[in-house]
């Protein structure tokens, strides 16, 4: 199923978007309300020898200043390492001490500098190699003492898993040539537009928080985790989100909004600067550095894969406890290796906490893994493309943890980008062209949806799922209207609200369309089912022989019985009202063949996995090395395309932002820990100016297994290859991989 | 201090202070939240507002000053309840995703085609360069310029 081209995808959000009626965070406002500002460490590591209060809450207009005790003591985290304020030790710059509640944003501020703390200063952990050595400072001097059973973890490695298939030692020794490759990534930022914001107001002991967060679900249970609260007493609400790309995955200052509003009894809200967008949520993506060694023959068959990867989890664990296996699978990447050991660790620094960002781990690991993949055809004199094409898997291929692949359009996908860009033909000297392919798993998980239609036949759809923009919400009723022969537009979407929707993972792990449109597709058919019962006693027909569509139902073959929707609707609001709803079934997840992992956290075999090809131009400036992408060609597999405007638009921002992670995006840090350029004007994002010629194919393969249709995922895949396919590009222009993301003019230049 | 602001057409009386910035009032006073505020800093767009016709970062310029120009804000450009040809555009091309860059990017727009009524592809680059937008590609939006530069109805 297609939505039509020839009726355009109008997004029933868009003219709230367009017109400026469309309301975020920030635009709420409560009579009464208070204003929020925390108090921050300012600093990496150290143990707070005084905390005094006193000037700040004697400032005029200030109602509350909290601290960790008057919130309950409760860790929190994939790793429980974490509380709401600091209490003894404060672990990176961004980490909340105090939070004030005042009657404006000005006389916040105010306290906040007025409240005096003083610190012991502790040594920094800020280098993942030294981390490592057994005399390090801890960043967690209780690590062991933290209930995380399902990780495998010592001392300052938060977190360790491995890949593991076949006899890597004797695979390498099989090899005719091993090359061997060392990478290094810089941590880098999410960067939505919007700045989170947070809104909180209790009446009785039930609390309604607005927040500009991309996982309401995951948000209301750390609510109900770190107060002690019950779930219906939670109610969270997300009005228009202005963007996340995983920056507003997670639980992060909700709690800390809701106290406040208990505390001085008013509505209060909390609106980040960019610079507090930048330092303090938990939300950044990951620094890592990379080894990698491959084996192989002299056809350019891969025999044997060896990787060390250390992942920068900063001094909390939010969500990334899963991430080295992750990251493990896109060191492997979509290639067919009998002897494979990957091992990786997530290490605990004194930086800001790492988390998922769009496709985390995947970007940065398939820049090295793409960058080692050019270096091994280089070795053996192949054109980098026919050594992907010999070793990339295909359907029925096996892959590096024993998964058999059903059809997949990889090769496909190579061959469209390739093609598009017009791979091998000439170009002028300082221009070069750069291919990578990357992969991305399907995250299956529970979701429901409402669907009811009312006595005028207006319908409504109550749904949990979270748009964060990408279009997968506004998709749902054009799923709905196509079961029920209705019109998208005869459906207004009720969503992202916990207190009337069942429940949804948010807008994370491009799980939307996966999870919440079988949801929804389901839904749509027990309603179809009401309504045919409905229609085929109203037509004295036999329910099978109904159909339903153009906004009738009628009986097949004698299409003059017919009644319109809008006329049963009336006929069921006196009686059995048209009400239903619609949950995904679980999708499950393939077993591990023939490998081993340590550490397993469930992501080394993919259900419904995602394929992509993008090749990219680029042009070198050899005086300044400043490169620009000049053209992108993408070809992806995610299925059936159900949306072909929205998925295009999900593919171009992936690249765009794949650019800017190239070539620009990176997070530098001062000797003591803290963010050198936490503002827009410091750390570049792609402008308009910078955009290049994006081309899109789709290869839409009708996925068993997968989402409604046959369509997978899309959000994430788009984020995965540009930066390996740029820097193959480079390379080829300056002789050799530049070894450190981003790759910036400096580090190129400095090559040259 | 008090003075008059005209947005929109209509005059409001203001009662704030001289070093509140024009993004605050036209948000928090005149009540008009279509124009966001995504850096406070100059380098984002998302406040782009017109004054006397003439692109402005609300986020950096005094209220005070705006004093007897006409501001227009996203609010502004719908007629008779109608979107404005650009807003259509926008919305049909695939050029809005979690809109929050999306009014300052339209008022930009708008200031460029006043300014210019047929740019070329290089010519919306540079006029829409201070508006930055992390979701899209970029390409939708140049796609509705042009064609509302067009007047395509299509
Ligand atoms: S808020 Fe004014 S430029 Fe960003
Ligand atoms: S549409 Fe989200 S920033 Fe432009």
């Amino acid at each position: 199923m297609v939505i039509s081209e020839s009726r355009p995808f109008l997004r029933a959000d868009g003219p709230d978007k367009v017109t400026g009626s469309g309301r975020y965070v920030a635009d709420i406002s409560l009579t009464g309300m208070a204003a929020a500002k925390f108090k921050y460490a300012g600093m990496a590591h150290g143990r707070i020898t005084k905390l005094d209060l006193e000037a700040a809450r004697s400032i005029p207009g200030v109602y509350a200043v909290l601290t960790h005790k008057d919130v309950p003591d409760v860790r929190f985290g994939a790793i429980p390492d974490r509380k709401l304020f600091a209490s003894d030790v404060v672990r990176f710059e961004g980490e909340v001490v105090a939070a004030v509640a005042a009657i404006d944003a000005a006389t916040a501020a105010r306290a906040v500098e007025a409240i005096v703390v003083e610190y012991e200063p502790l040594p920094i952990v800020d280098d993942l190699e030294a981390a490592l050595d057994e005399n390090s400072p801890l960043v967690h001097e209780s690590w062991a003492d933290y209930d995380a059973d399902h990780v495998v973890r010592d001392r300052n490695v938060a977190s360790f898993s491995s890949i593991e298939r076949g006899d890597v030692e004797a695979g390498m020794a099989e090899a005719d040539l091993v090359v061997t490759s060392r990478f290094e990534a810089d941590a880098s930022h999410a960067v939505p537009i919007e700045p989170r914001g947070i809104l909180a107001q209790w009446e009785g002991d039930r609390v309604t928080i607005w927040s500009s967060t991309q996982v309401p679900f995951q948000a209301r249970a750390g609510v109900c985790e770190t107060l002690g609260l019950a779930t219906n007493k939670v109610r969270i609400i997300v009005p228009h989100l202005g963007g996340g790309f995983g920056g507003k995955c997670g639980f992060h200052f909700e709690a800390h909004v809701a106290a406040l509003a208990r505390a001085v009894r008013r509505p209060v809200k909390l609106v980040f600067t960019r610079e507090e967008e930048f330092v303090a949520p938990d939300r950044r993506r990951e620094g890592m550095t990379i080894d990698v060694t491959s084996g192989i023959r002299r056809d350019g068959t891969l025999v044997a894969r060896r990787g060390r990867m250390l992942l920068d989890n900063g001094a909390y664990t939010a969500d990334a406890d899963f991430f080295p296996q992750l990251a493990a699978m896109h060191l492997a990447g979509p290639y067919k290796i009998p002897n494979v050991l990957i091992e990786s660790s997530l290490v605990y620094t004194n930086r800001q906490p790492s988390g998922s960002v769009r496709a985390p781990t995947a970007p940065q690991a398939c820049w090295a893994l793409e960058a080692h993949t050019d270096e091994l055809a280089d070795a053996v004199g192949m054109d980098p493309v026919a050594f992907r094409r010999l070793n990339a898997i295909d359907s029925g291929s096996v892959g590096v943890v024993g998964q058999t692949y059903g059809e997949i359009g990889l090769q496909q996908c190579i061959n469209a980008a390739v093609e598009e860009i017009e791979y091998g033909s000439d170009l002028p000297p300082d221009e070069a062209v750069g291919v990578a392919i990357g992969w991305w798993p399907s995250f299956p998980g529970p979701s429901g949806v409402y669907i009811k239609i009312d006595d005028d036949g207006a319908g409504q759809i109550i749904t949990g799922a979270q748009e964060c923009g990408t279009g997968a919400v506004m998709t749902i009723p054009h799923i709905v209207a196509d079961e029920l022969g209705m019109q998208p537009g005869d459906f207004e979407l009720i969503y992202q609200d916990t207190g009337a929707a069942p429940y949804d993972v948010g807008a994370t792990g491009s799980q939307t369309l996966l999870n919440n449109g079988r949801a929804a597709l389901a839904g749509a058919r027990e309603l179809a089912r009401q309504l045919k019962e409905l229609a085929a006693e109203h037509l004295e027909a036999s329910t099978e022989d109904i159909v339903l569509q153009s906004g009738e139902a009628s009986v097949v073959g004698s299409p003059a019985s017919s009644v319109s929707i809008v006329e049963l609707a009336a006929i069921a609001a006196d009686n059995n009202l048209l009400l239903a709803h619609g949950s995904s079934e679980v999708i499950e997840t393939p077993p591990l063949v023939g490998s081993t992992c340590v550490g397993d956290q469930g992501v080394a075999a993919w259900s419904a996995p995602q394929f992509s090809c993008h090749a990219v131009r680029v042009r070198l400036d050899r005086d300044t090395g400043v490169v620009r992408v000049l053209e992108v060609s993408t070809a992806h597999d995610s299925g059936t395309i159900i949306n072909p405007l929205g998925a295009t638009g999900q593919v171009e921002g992936g690249v765009l932002m794949g650019i800017g992670q190239a070539l620009t995006e990176g997070t530098r840090y001062d000797e003591d820990g803290r963010q050198l350029n936490a503002g827009l004007l410091e750390y570049k994002l792609q402008t308009i100016a910078d955009a290049p010629t994006i081309a899109t194919r789709f290869i839409e393969i009708d996925t068993p297994d997968a989402g409604p249709h046959g369509a997978k995922g899309l959000a994430e895949a788009p984020n995965v290859a540009t930066a390996g396919a740029i820097a193959n590009a480079i390379a080829k222009l300056v002789g050799h991989p530049i070894r450190r993301l981003p790759m910036t003019a400096e580090r190129v230049w400095e090559t040259l | 201090m008090t003075y008059i602001l005209t947005v929109n057409g209509t005059d409001y009386p203001v009662d704030a202070d001289v070093t509140r910035n024009l993004l605050s009032v036209i948000r928090e006073v005149v009540g008009l939240t279509g124009t966001k505020e995504g850096c406070d800093d100059c380098e984002c767009g998302a406040c782009m507002v017109l004054l006397d016709g003439r692109p402005v970062n609300s986020c950096s310029y005094l209220a005070v000053q705006a004093q007897g120009c006409a501001i227009t804000t996203i609010e502004g450009l719908q007629s008779d309840g109608d979107l404005h040809p650009l807003q259509r555009h926008m919305l049909e091309s695939g050029a809005v995703q979690c809109g929050f860059c999306t009014p300052g990017m339209i008022v930009s727009a708008r200031a460029l085609l006043d300014a210019n009524p047929d740019p070329d592809d290089e010519d919306i680059r540079i006029g829409l360069s201070g508006n930055l937008c992390r979701c899209t590609g970029y390409a939708r939006i140049i796609e509705a310029v042009r064609k509302t530069a067009a007047g395509d109805s299509g």
